[in-house]
């Protein structure tokens, strides 16, 4: 069944080049990516979050989550500590769980969506 | 493994740059000066649900942004509806870590090491010519795709359905790849890893690794085309690993290593995560065995209506949608749900791994259509389940996704 669907494509190719020289040709390639602004709402502990945890990824990777304990929090830094070895300053982990519980308060005031701006 | 900028990329807390200025709360957190296009409600329970729709990635059309940096973007689930192939522009994009923006292709070397004869460092060029050319139609899906409709929900990158698509992919045979080295006996698994890597030391980088007997396949390739174009930067350029039936994590962008290992994988992204229990579990199970998610289950969706769209009253009505039999062909797909159970008729079959199209005619639309959805199954007897086989990471989604339609 599998092997039904592999189309051999170069048979012809290679025959009519005599030998088998790739026909791919692999040229130089560069892009640039939109930036990141890391906007994050305005709440206690907003500089905290852009020091300790923008670094890897936009705030969207935090701002996203569906709604967790503040326990839930408290270990999703230890694990990015941990696992991902991410640079955070111990003294400001209780101001980093306080503004990502504040967020997640406020989100599921806004009908559990960030409204787009009018 | 790999670190083509040395110390470069790597990270320390002062050298965090972000931007200034404090984004209201209601504001477009996501995306605010990305210009979002519009914005997407995928339908995630509980929230938060809105997205960004953007066309403003290089080479994508309009994507949902989950994710500017790395970059994470879903598919519109629309798009499925316009084919069965994913065009590159509509193609979902993951990266686990920072991704390299340019690639040098005289530069470019892809290690074959590990348990082999002799160890080789080989050219693009080479790789092009290791073997015969192939092509391959297979659907790449992420292990977390339809993470976010979980309930109860789990933490990880919140997607809806549209972590998924259907490329041809081009390239030669990971064996030939392979025979360039000579594999020695008693090797058990192939590990690959790409030229992305961690931002800090002694962080995992993304590496993954396939049983042997799988990489010996004959359908699974080391990769440089996507539907007749070179692979796009986003997707992984200039080579990646396809192996048809698998979820993504296994199909490693950017290649730069291919390893032959001769015992278990004990690396993060093989040993610690995506991960699936070997039983059912509850929400709050601890302790459970697990192991490597690797082969897709089947899925179907309907894609001509949305959930809440209308039906003519009296009329019959036409639905529309694509299917797939994951690790083997689609058998069937039935339209359920509302009292209804009616075969579906399948559409041009493009290989075990494609999509395919489904449509069903229902006689007679007589009161709303409440909770219908498509079940489909594949040949080896796997069959799309009624309720959600829940894990703790999200993984490997598959119940029936169903919609109401309101008949007037
Ligand atoms: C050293 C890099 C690094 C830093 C710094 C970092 N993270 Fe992460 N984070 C990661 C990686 C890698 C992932 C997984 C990304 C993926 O799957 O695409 C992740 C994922 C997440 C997720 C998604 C849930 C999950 O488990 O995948 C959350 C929430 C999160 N990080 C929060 C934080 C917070 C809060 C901080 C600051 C205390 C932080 N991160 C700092 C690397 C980092």
């Amino acid at each position: 069944m599998r092997h039904a669907v592999i189309l051999p494509i170069a048979a012809a190719l290679l025959l009519a080049a005599c030998d088998r020289a790739p026909t791919v040709v692999f040229a130089d390639a560069a892009i640039t990516l939109p930036d990141d602004p890391a906007d994050l709402p305005d709440l206690p502990g907003r500089d905290a979050v852009i020091a300790n945890c923008t670094a890897c990824h936009s705030p969207s990777t935090m701002l996203q989550q569906p709604r967790i304990p503040r326990e839930k929090w408290q270990s999703q830094v230890t694990k990015m500590i941990e696992t991902y070895k991410a640079p955070v300053d111990e003294q400001a982990i209780p101001a980093i769980v306080d503004y990502l519980v504040a967020v997640q308060t406020a989100q599921a005031e806004t009908d559990g969506g960030i409204a787009p701006s009018p | 493994m790999i670190d083509p900028d040395g110390d470069k990329r790597k990270l320390t807390r002062r050298a965090v740059m972000v931007g200034a200025g404090g984004a209201a709360l209601a504001g477009p957190v996501l995306a605010q000066g990305l210009i979002p296009s519009g914005m997407i409600d995928l339908g995630l329970p509980g929230g938060p649900s809105l997205r960004p729709l953007t066309p403003l990635f290089p080479g994508k059309g309009e994507m949902i942004v989950q994710r500017i940096r790395p970059p994470v973007l879903e598919t519109p689930m629309t798009v499925f509806d316009q084919g069965t192939i994913t065009p590159n522009d509509r193609f979902f994009v993951r990266w686990n870590w920072e991704m390299p923006t340019s690639v040098n292709a005289a530069a470019h070397r892809v290690a074959v090491g590990g348990a082999v004869k002799a160890p080789a460092s080989l050219t693009l060029d080479e790789i092009a010519s290791a073997g015969e050319h192939v092509e391959v139609v297979a659907i790449n899906q992420c292990a977390g795709n339809g993470r976010g409709l979980s309930q109860p929900r789990v933490t990880g990158g919140q997607w809806g359905n549209g972590a998924m698509g259907c490329a041809r992919w081009t390239g030669v045979r990971l064996k030939d790849v392979l025979a360039k080295a000579g594999v020695v006996s008693g090797a058990t698994r192939v590990r690959f890893a790409g030229l992305d890597v961690p931002l800090t030391d002694g962080a995992p980088q993304f590496i993954k690794s396939i049983p042997i007997d799988i990489a010996m396949r004959d359908d699974v390739l080391v990769a440089w085309g996507m539907n007749g174009e070179p692979l796009p930067l986003l997707h992984g350029y200039p080579l990646r690993i396809v192996v048809p039936g698998w979820f993504s994590t296994y199909w490693v962008k950017m290649l730069a290593t291919i390893e032959v290992l001769t015992g278990e994988d004990d690396s993060h992204y093989v040993a610690k995560t995506y991960r699936v229990p070997t039983q059912p579990v509850s929400p709050g199970d601890k302790d459970f065995a697990t192991v490597p998610i690797t082969a897709m289950p089947p899925r179907s969706f309907i894609t001509s209506h949305a959930d809440g769209d209308t039906a003519a009253l009296g009329q019959p009505l036409t639905l529309r949608g694509i299917a797939m039999g994951g690790d083997a062909a689609l058998s069937k797909v039935d339209l359920v749900g509302s009292g209804l159970e009616l075969p579906c008729e399948l559409g041009p079959d493009e290989g075990p791994f494609a999509f395919r199209r489904w449509t069903v005619t229902i006689p007679d639309v007589s009161a709303d259509l409440t909770g219908i959805g498509v079940r489909a199954a594949n040949v080896n007897g796997a069959v799309q389940p009624g309720t959600l086989g829940w894990n703790p990471s999200g993984y490997a989604r598959n119940v029936i996704e169903r919609i109401t339609l309101r008949a007037q």
